[in-house]
């Protein structure tokens, strides 16, 4: 089981009634298994337009009774942060728990932030897990934590648990049905100044019962050593590295162990017991040194005299692993490592030349591809005529991917919506016109407000919203533009053009990128335009429409290269990286098992050398 | 759970699209099944394919944590060649590689930014750091069961084929025939049969393009 589907089993088990969520790697699977497992149970689950109205919706939810959880990437908590931050003032109800899927090693996403902290500024106890197994005990557990406390949780997951795959033994599913009921309590639920200088004492003695409670909670282990110099306390999945490392230096069962599971609040009883034990200890945990900072701070209160390690050993940096933990618990115990790891990172060295770079690409027949080539060709026109390069402002998502080469499409990037709210700055300080793109799903997250920023204070850009009809880069959720919801339930489909129409945008065309040549035109007019600009790329992502075809039992037939009339100038290779496209002895080659006929580099060769192997078919879905 | 069994580290690499993630899904449920303790966890970059993909899988009791440790990998199972020599930190001199030979080039490539080694280099790269490299076709029995999609069925096949997973091959085969769509069932069976037959007979005649620390054997 996937460890984001055992904390989606876990909230089953203790009877969720409400999941609201915005997908994003890795958290994406939880939502997932529980909209799968809404068709069985009676729960409501919903993709929410971005993850600040996820929190809010599940907020709501645990104000009426209800057991209630958003879930989403640590970033996305950013998001969601101004109410979380009041939440705790407020304390749950039904319980209430805020899933954050950390990305320590940034595996997809733009920065490795510990939302631990964010646990700690908003007074919300974090639950790390250590294995898959556990995060589910976790997920049921802290809803009922959250509620005999009257308090929010949060259980911060990371991807080498969101995203690791284990057997898992089964709980039993709770049968606890409520029906949401709102008592009005405004000294409560009304955070104004006078209610809040209360609230905010009753949250600080809530917190305080829970620091004593977690003493005795299952998820935080003490293991005692009689004699031992040395001890080891580690968080989260780092206890698992650390058990690994001890076996592998054959110190198992030699070393005092802590294992914490709450690292915030510590459970203060446990420490105090474990640093009183051994004279230096290290605290192994992934990313900042929050148990580490905690753990001092404890020492020092209570007078222990302790060599405490942490952050000078275990790196501060990206993901941990069994090795690199091993290479700490070495140079702590003073044991030679147990693999000649220099050794083994000189083979790496050697052999790294030799294996050839393979980014991630934007699939064959991928629309965006087609966009951001209009978009490169109207800037380079733009350039020939005035003697300035536009600056193009990226975003999050799939298109994300059109920085690598050859398409080079962003100039910054930095957080969803970030493409359009950089662009305003941007043309109020530079003479280079901008052209920022972001996507349809980021549209609706985070990119209306900037937009209506820049008819508001007159900035003169090109929005282009990359409109494929899907959440596509976290695996094809539902959004406000799709026409159905998280459950399958039809919905109204929001148009990017008739909103941007509504905020008085001036400029507003909608364009198939397939149709190159008139998107580049667009774009060129849009650039040119005086004033706030949106163009809407609309073409739905290929491998919906391939899944599409396939339910229809149709296919488009690929494309070939008519090698007497190819000239060699390697045009489609240079400026599209499709994958499709490569080299057979030398001559361009289209390879027939990648291409799904989308045609655009026939559309763009010099001399018409590219043309379908048999006569196609190709539907104008704008 | 099954404790006496053999503790073992497997890679599957691969390149985005080829299946890695589904066939390691494929071993793990089947692994439950059986009743074995399981864990693993896959590398992957942003994208739905094109990049290079990694799942660590490891089977036994005395595992805990999901990844594989660095140079402790017992068996690999390379998908595509030059992904085998992008993971070479895992092996050990004890480790047995099976490899797919047939390149999947990076459009990298073709833009002058990075270059493709040859077949022959991989595996005597491969072979310097393992203990034997056995090399098959797989994406050609894949194409000859049916479908250029078989071929991690036909390496989930080799894999059984060497005869050290602990995981019951009829239930390994059930787990496919259940998994796998209803139209693919014939080709995949056929696929994971062709795998494992090769695989078994190179390593029980010592021929064909099994590589040992002596040298390739013709």
């Amino acid at each position: 089981m996937l460890g984001n589907e055992a904390i989606a089993r876990g909230a089953i088990e203790a009877g969720v009634g409400v999941v609201a969520a915005y997908p994003g790697t890795p958290s994406s699977e939880l939502t997932q298994a529980l909209v799968d497992a809404a068709k069985d149970i009676d729960m409501y689950v919903e993709w929410s337009v971005n993850e600040k109205v996820a929190f809010e919706v599940a907020l709501a939810a645990s104000m009426c009774g209800i057991r209630a959880m958003a879930v989403m990437k640590h970033v996305g908590v950013n998001v969601a942060h101004d109410p979380l931050m009041t939440a705790s003032y407020m304390g749950a109800k039904g319980g209430l728990v805020l899933v954050s899927a950390d990305d320590p090693g940034m595996w997809s996403s733009q920065n490795e932030q510990d939302n631990r902290y964010i646990g700690i500024q908003g007074y919300i106890p974090v639950l790390e897990p250590s294995s898959a197994q556990e995060a589910k005990d976790m997920m049921a557990d802290a809803f009922k934590l959250s509620e005999k406390f009257e308090h929010m949780f949060m259980l911060r997951s990371v991807t080498r648990i969101s995203h690791a795959r284990s057997d898992v033994v089964l709980g039993k599913i709770a049968a606890t049905k409520r029906k949401g009921h709102f008592e009005k309590d405004p000294s409560r639920w009304v955070c104004l100044p006078a209610n809040d200088r209360k609230n905010r004492r009753l949250m600080i003695g809530r917190l305080s019962r829970i620091k004593k409670a977690v003493n005795s909670l299952p998820y935080n282990q003490l293991t005692l050593v009689e004699g031992a110099k040395q001890g080891i306390i580690a968080c989260g999945i780092s206890y698992t590295y650390v058990l690994e490392a001890l076996r592998w230096l054959g110190l198992d069962d030699k070393l005092p162990l802590l294992k914490i599971g709450t690292p915030y609040p510590m459970p203060e009883e446990l420490t105090k017991k474990f640093i009183e034990s051994v004279p230096e200890l290290l605290v192994v945990e992934e990313l900042e040194p929050i148990v580490e900072n905690q753990v001092k701070v404890i020492a020092k209160d209570a007078d222990i005299h302790v060599r405490i390690h942490g952050k000078n050993l275990v790196p501060l940096i990206g993901e941990l692993s069994t090795r690199r933990v091993v290479e700490a618990v070495s140079k702590f115990v003073g044991a030679r490592p147990p693999l000649n790891f220099t050794e083994l990172d000189r083979l790496g060295e050697e052999t790294e030349p030799l294996v050839p770079s393979r980014p991630p690409t934007l699939c064959p027949g991928c629309p965006h591809r087609a966009t951001f080539y209009a978009i490169n060709v109207a800037c380079r026109h733009y350039k020939r005529d005035f003697k300035i390069e536009p600056v193009r402002p990226g975003d999050i998502g799939c298109y994300t991917l059109g920085y690598n080469p050859p398409l080079n499409s962003d100039d910054m990037a930095i957080c969803m919506g970030g493409a359009f709210g950089i662009g305003n700055g941007l043309s109020h300080v530079i003479d280079a016109p901008v052209v920022a793109h972001l996507g349809d799903s980021t549209f609706f997250h985070s990119g209306i407000p900037p937009m209506i920023n820049a008819v508001y204070n007159k900035a003169n850009i090109t929005m282009v919203v990359m409109d494929n009809s899907a959440t596509a880069q976290t695996g094809f959720q539902p959004h406000p533009g799709t026409g159905s919801t998280a459950q399958g339930a039809p919905a109204p489909k929001l148009k990017p053009e008739n909103i941007a129409r509504a905020c008085e945008v001036e400029f507003v065309e909608v364009i198939d990128p397939f149709e190159v040549k008139k998107t580049i035109d667009t774009i060129e007019r849009a650039l040119r335009f005086d004033g706030p600009a949106v163009v809407v790329c609309r073409r739905i992502c290929r491998v919906l429409e391939q899944r599409e075809w396939k339910r229809r039992r149709k296919t488009t037939a690929p494309y070939r290269i008519d090698l007497d009339k190819c000239n060699d100038c390697r045009l489609c290779i240079t400026a599209l990286g499709c994958p499709a496209i490569t080299l057979e002895d030398s001559n361009v080659a289209i390879d027939i098992s990648q291409c799904n006929g989308c045609g655009v580099c026939a559309e763009i060769c010099p001399v018409d050398a590219i043309i379908q192997v048999r006569s196609g078919w190709r539907e104008n879905n704008c | 759970m099954r404790t006496t069994v053999e503790q073992l580290n497997i890679i599957i690499c691969g390149v985005g699209g080829q299946g890695v993630v589904l066939m390691s899904e494929l071993l793990g449920h089947a692994a439950v099944l059986d009743k074995l303790s399981i864990r693993g966890s896959e590398v992957l970059g942003m994208a739905q394919r094109g990049g290079s993909v990694v799942s660590n899988i490891r089977i036994g009791s005395e595992f805990h944590a999901p990844l594989v440790p660095e140079g402790r990998c017992d068996i690999m199972v390379a998908l595509e060649p030059s992904e085998a020599l992008r993971n070479v930190k895992y092996l050990s001199e004890s480790s047995l590689v099976i490899l797919n030979t047939r390149k999947i080039i990076p459009f990298t490539v073709f833009i002058d930014k990075s270059t493709y080694p040859e077949l022959e280099i991989v595996i005597k790269k491969l072979n310097e750091v393992a203990d034997s490299v056995i090399a098959i076709d797989a994406s050609q029995i894949a194409e000859e069961t049916g479908s250029l999609l078989s071929t991690n069925v036909v390496m989930l096949g080799a894999l059984f084929g060497i005869g050290r997973i602990p995981v019951d091959v009829e239930t390994m085969k059930a787990v496919i025939r259940k998994s796998l769509p209803a139209r693919t069932i014939v080709a995949n069976t056929k696929a994971f049969d062709i795998g494992y037959a090769t695989v078994n007979s190179l390593l029980e005649s010592q021929t064909g393009y099994l590589v040992s620390r002596q040298g390739i054997e013709p």
